[in-house]
This record gives structure tokens, sequence and C-alpha cells, in this order.
């Protein structure tokens, strides 16, 4: 290990120890040790959006290249950094996110200028669009429930009828059919996938422990 | 021999898919939703919170993007309504990018009625990280110096009046995976005792059904329907659009049952057409 990375795992072993331990033990005296952990968070913040910004810059470094260079399929490029930064500076002027919402150095008349703009880019491009594609999952399912969804072993039998009473519960239309199918619906949801859930649950919070813990004493 | 020669080609699934789904939309066509105990138990809650403490706090997170919009954009439209037609106040917040701007479209179309912004509600836009999370808990202030609109958040009222979103009581969270419910459950529901309730996709629901048989969570708004349902406990009626979608719901759920059935029933003739010619 280098020196580098002894110093990289001492920062990581010390920030990590400091959060656990602020956490669960309260020091008062000498110092504050939680307002000292809540008001680092501030600095954390800046941290974290720094690194944000350099995953902005790398990002416009190799579509730029792919641009100057004229690499296959660079023209999906030129849109993207195109989307980008035409998204950025309008929501940057007119969006929740702007940096001047009150016009004091914007002229009020470009942010009224932008609000339509930004409004049709956002809620009837990017909503419509995204929508969209989230709602094509409906056509695969339904293709695919008809080609794989098989009953050839007890497992997929079990998975397939469980599957499908929890399909027909949660269709408004099943109460009218026979108000059972909601009861039963009901039981495999709270009793058998709570069961499951669980389990997946605790294991995973042991596994993220383990890991840290690993992480933090690793040398 | 029985000769099954139903073969769906992909193509005629989508047709009946696109069949299915676009006549019930089209034709307005609604029916009575069942009222589940999940949804019931968030609803009731909230009635329950402005009769015995009014005028407390309720903090909304909205934790989707735009891609979740068809689940989740109803439920937080029918609860928005109903947390305004209250004596509560409210704090809008959102752990994902797209949040503020989809609380902003959310307020644009609901009955604000006397509310008044910055006394009644707030919002204070994006949470970009854990740490934010955890720091607000603490001072609102120190980590939103101003809400989404430009307002130093010292000059609001409801600021002031609650200066630490520890002061919550009450705090729903519309989410489409992570970040979303298990953060707050760490930071401000287990340490500060946060009432919590979620409004969820149908498929990341089951993933949150052990919080609710522990209690961790008040309830749980499960998709589309929910906000059906919701509809109709607050009397609001397809305010959302979310009723009127649920025949198309309900239809499409029973042709995926449907070709369920359909593929293994051909799966059993074919096998025993092969077994037979086998033997033979």
């Amino acid at each position: 290990m280098s020196r580098w990375e002894l110093l990289l795992q001492v920062v990581i072993f010390s920030t990590g120890f400091f959060y656990a331990f602020t956490y669960y033990v309260r020091v008062s005296k000498p110092i504050d040790l939680q307002a000292v952990a809540d008001s680092s968070l501030a600095y954390l913040t800046a941290l974290i959006t720094t690194a944000f910004g350099i995953g902005i810059i790398n990002l416009t470094r190799i579509h730029w290249r792919n641009i100057k260079l004229k690499r296959p399929d660079w023209k999906f490029s030129a849109v993207l950094i195109g989307s980008l930064y035409w998204m950025a500076i309008f929501s940057m002027i007119s969006s929740p996110f702007a940096l001047d919402p009150q016009g004091v150095i914007i002229p009020s008349s470009v942010i009224a200028a932008i609000v339509p703009l930004w409004n049709f880019l956002y809620y009837d491009i990017l909503v419509s669009i995204n929508t969209s594609i989230f709602s094509l999952l409906a056509f695969f399912i339904a293709s695919a429930a008809y080609r794989a969804f098989r009953v050839r072993t007890l497992e997929s039998t079990i998975l397939l009828t469980a599957g499908l009473l929890v399909m027909i519960g949660e269709a408004p239309i099943s109460n009218l059919i026979w108000p059972g199918f909601s009861a039963i619906h009901d039981w495999i949801m709270f009793v058998p996938n709570t069961a499951g859930q669980r389990g997946i649950l605790i294991g995973a919070a042991l596994s993220i422990i383990a890991f840290s813990v690993r992480r933090m004493i690793k040398s | 021999m029985v000769k099954l020669s139903l073969d769906l080609d992909a193509r005629t699934i989508y047709l009946l898919l696109i069949l299915v789904v676009t006549v019930p939309v089209l034709s307005h066509t609604m029916l009575p939703v069942p009222i589940s105990d999940t949804t019931k138990a968030v609803y009731q809650f909230i009635e329950n919170l402005a009769k015995t403490k009014p005028n407390s706090l309720v903090v909304l997170s909205f934790d989707y993007s735009t891609s979740n919009v068809p689940e989740l954009h109803p439920q937080a439209i029918v609860v928005t309504q109903q947390i305004f037609s209250l004596p509560l106040k409210v704090i809008f917040v959102a752990q994902w990018a797209d949040g503020p701007s989809l609380t902003d479209a959310v307020l644009d179309v609901i009955d604000k009625g006397s509310k008044k912004y910055g006394v009644d509600y707030a919002t204070l836009g994006y949470i970009p990280n854990v740490a934010t999370l955890i720091g607000m808990t603490t001072d609102i202030q120190q980590f939103f110096p101003f809400d989404t609109r430009g307002n130093p958040t010292s000059s609001l009222q409801i600021i002031q009046q609650f200066p630490a979103a520890k002061d919550a009581s009450f705090l729903m969270t519309f989410t489409g995976g992570e970040p979303g419910l298990d953060d707050y459950l760490q930071y401000w529901q287990t340490p500060f005792k946060i009432p919590t309730a979620v409004g969820a996709t149908a498929i990341s629901a089951p993933g949150y059904m052990p919080f609710y048989n522990s209690k961790q969570i008040v309830g749980i708004l499960i998709s589309l329907r929910a906000a059906a349902e919701y509809e109709f406990l607050t009397n609001e009626v397809d305010l959302s659009g979310a009723v009127s979608a649920m025949v198309a719901q309900s239809t499409s759920l029973l042709l995926i049952v449907f070709l369920v059935i359909l593929g293994n029933v051909q799966y059993f003739v074919r096998s025993r057409t092969v077994r037979k010619g086998r033997s033979r």
C-alpha cells in the first residue's frame, strides 16, 4: 500500500467511525460532537456538489472530443451536449432551480420569455418522453407473460399462481367478479411477501454492515 | 387430437393491449374501487392529525422522476389536495431532481383555498444528498437559505414556526425508488419518531410491506389504484384522472392474466402432443 492509499484509508476510517460514533453516542462535553457532525454535513454537501461538477466537465470533454474527431454517432454527442447545456441554462433562469428567481440581476423580461420555453421543454417534452418510455414496459410485460411465464416446475407453479392472484386482486374489477380475490391478494402481500422481504432486508443490511466494517479496517 | 393454432404474434398482443387501454380511457367509463387498508390508514392519519394537532407541520417529499408520473403524480395531487383542505402546514421537498418541478405541477392543479405561501406552505426544493437530509432535521435555514422562489427561508413564517424538520408531525414520501423511504426511515423516522407514510409504485410497494406490518410507516399508497381509492375517500372523484383510468388498468391486467393462461394451455397441449408422438 502506497502512502497515499494509506492516507485515504485513514480518512475513510476516521470519517466513517466519527459519524457512526456520533450517531450512537451523545457527547456534549468538552466538545458537542453532534453539533460538529451536523455542521460538517454542510461541507459534505459542498464536496458532493463539486463531484457533480466534475461529472459534468468529464461528460463534456468526452462528448466534445467525439464531435471534434467526428467519431461514429458524433451527432448523438452533439444532441447530448446541446440538450444538457440549453436545459441547464434555461433551468438556471426559470425553474425551481433558478439562480435569480426574483429578477434581481437577470431582467424580468428575460425570465418571462424563458418561462414558457422551459415549461414546454420540461412538461411537454421531457415528461411525455419519459412517461411513454415507461409505459412501453406494459407491452413487453404482456408479450413476455404470454411467452415466458410457464408452469414447468413446482416453484414456477407457485410463483405463477401467486403472481396471477396478485394481478387479479390488483385490478379493481376483480371485486365485482368475486370479492375473495381482494382478500387473497392482501394475504399474499401481507404474509408470504412480508416474510420474504424481511429476509432480504435483514440479509442485505448484515451484508452492508460487514462490507462497511471491512472497508474501514482494511489495511 | 386437439390442435391449438392460437399462436399470438407480438404485434397482435400489442394491438390487443392498445385496445383494452384506449377504449376505456376514451369512453371515460368509471368503476367503483374498493378501498384498501393501506390507503385508508394514510387518509385516516391525516384527518386525525388535523383534528388532534391542528396547524402542525406536514412534510411532503416528491422523490420521483417524470417516468413515474402516471403512477405517483395522481397520488401526490390527491394527498396534497386533502392536506390543503385541512388546518395543516406543509413544506415541500424532493430527493429527486425532478421533484421540485413536479411539486409546482401539483400546486398548479389543486385548489389552494385560503392557504398562503410562506405562511401555510413553502417549497424548499431539492435535497441533493443525505448530508442535507440529515442536516435539515436540526436546522432548515442552514441547508436551505432560500426557497425555490428565491425568498430567504428566514423570512418565511412557516420556517420561523418550524425551524427544524424534526418538528414535523407527519412525513409522506412519494417515491419511485432510491433515494426515498429508506433514507427517511433511517434519518427522520427512527431518531425523531416522525410518523411516516409512503406513496409507492406497484413494483416497489411489496418491499415496503414489512415496514407497514411493523408499524414503522402508517400507510402505503400503492400505484395509481391508491390515487383512485383516495379520490373516493376525499370525495374528489377524478381530480387526478385516476378513477377513470381504473377500467383501463383492470382490462389490461385481465388481458395479461388471460395471455398467461392461454400461453400455458398451449404449452400443455404441445407437451402432450410431443409425448404422444414419442410413445408412438
